[in-house]
């Protein structure tokens, strides 16, 4: 074997763990992850001489992987979309009222303080497949908006907005479950002209 | 003006914790944050949960699904 073909083949392999991690949260199933990852490898390894040596192996992987899924279990289960331009609209609109007292926020802060992972996780797998992806590549791998995009095949725009959304969920089911144990008091949002907030929207 | 700078930073809260601004920009938006408590403690919270989040991976693949590919991948090679 060559030494490229090597090279090829100990990478790749060494992001078996990440590769089965990310599809647990994408079919939510451990029977079907290593049908998954197994696939995916299937598949690289195939078309190993499409890749070029030097760029970017891992993003590579994923975006097999992430096609594999869409094609092999997707179509199982078909979610209607919302278009971009709502999206995009929703969230900007949105962080403006983010900007809380900071009573409340520090209420929030120490109740994030005492989510467990196994929160977190549960928290993750309940939101929709391209936010839970979005976030995951992001948060858990560390991966750019560039790279998110090219995994995700979607722009980038969409990749900010699936982030946003993605995130936003996932603080609001942290909360929930925080008020379920009795560590956060879910108050009602301060109004945004009762001088409770900062001066997010005033005098612009 | 400060209305501008509290809505800009709090649009790009989330590029800013991840990485994604330029320096000019992270600049800006940091020095805004040292100066802006609410902003600053909405951006604690967004890294909070980003924080949380990412230690929300670290599922190790089986062995023998390694196994696995492994045999399939010298198979191919064989």
């Amino acid at each position: 074997m060559s030494e490229t073909a090597l090279d090829f083949e100990t990478e790749a392999l060494s992001y078996m763990d990440q590769l089965y991690a990310a599809a647990l949260r994408m079919t939510r199933n451990g029977a079907d992850a290593e049908d998954l990852v197994q696939e995916t490898y299937a598949k690289a390894f195939a078309a190993q001489d499409k890749f070029t040596m030097g760029t970017n192996l891992k993003a590579w992987l994923y975006r097999i992987q992430t096609n594999a899924f869409i094609n092999t279990y997707r179509k199982k289960q078909r979610q209607p979309k919302l278009s971009d331009a709502e999206q995009v609209e929703d969230w900007q609109i949105a962080a403006a009222a983010e900007h809380t007292s900071s009573g409340l926020v520090s209420a929030e802060q120490e109740a994030l303080d005492q989510i467990g992972d196994v929160e977190v996780k549960r928290a993750l797998s309940e939101l929709s497949e391209d936010f839970r992806m979005a976030v995951y590549l992001s948060d858990v791998e560390g991966f750019a908006y560039k790279e998110i995009a090219e995994i995700m095949d979607t722009p980038v725009g969409t990749v900010m907005s699936r982030l946003h959304r993605g995130r936003k969920l996932l603080r609001e089911k942290l909360r929930e479950y925080a008020a379920e144990r009795g560590i956060y008091d879910k108050r009602p949002a301060p109004n945004v002209d009762s001088g409770e907030v900062c001066h997010a929207r005033k005098g612009v | 003006m400060p209305g501008r700078e509290c809505e800009e930073a709090l649009d790009r809260l989330f590029e800013y914790i991840d990485d994604e601004l330029s320096d000019d920009e992270l600049r800006r938006i940091g020095a805004h944050l040292k100066t802006c408590p609410p902003c600053e403690a909405e951006h604690k919270i967004k890294e909070k949960i980003k924080n949380l989040t990412s230690r929300s991976g670290g599922d190790a693949a089986p062995e023998e699904l390694r196994e696995r590919i492994l045999a399939s991948i010298r198979s191919t090679r064989a």
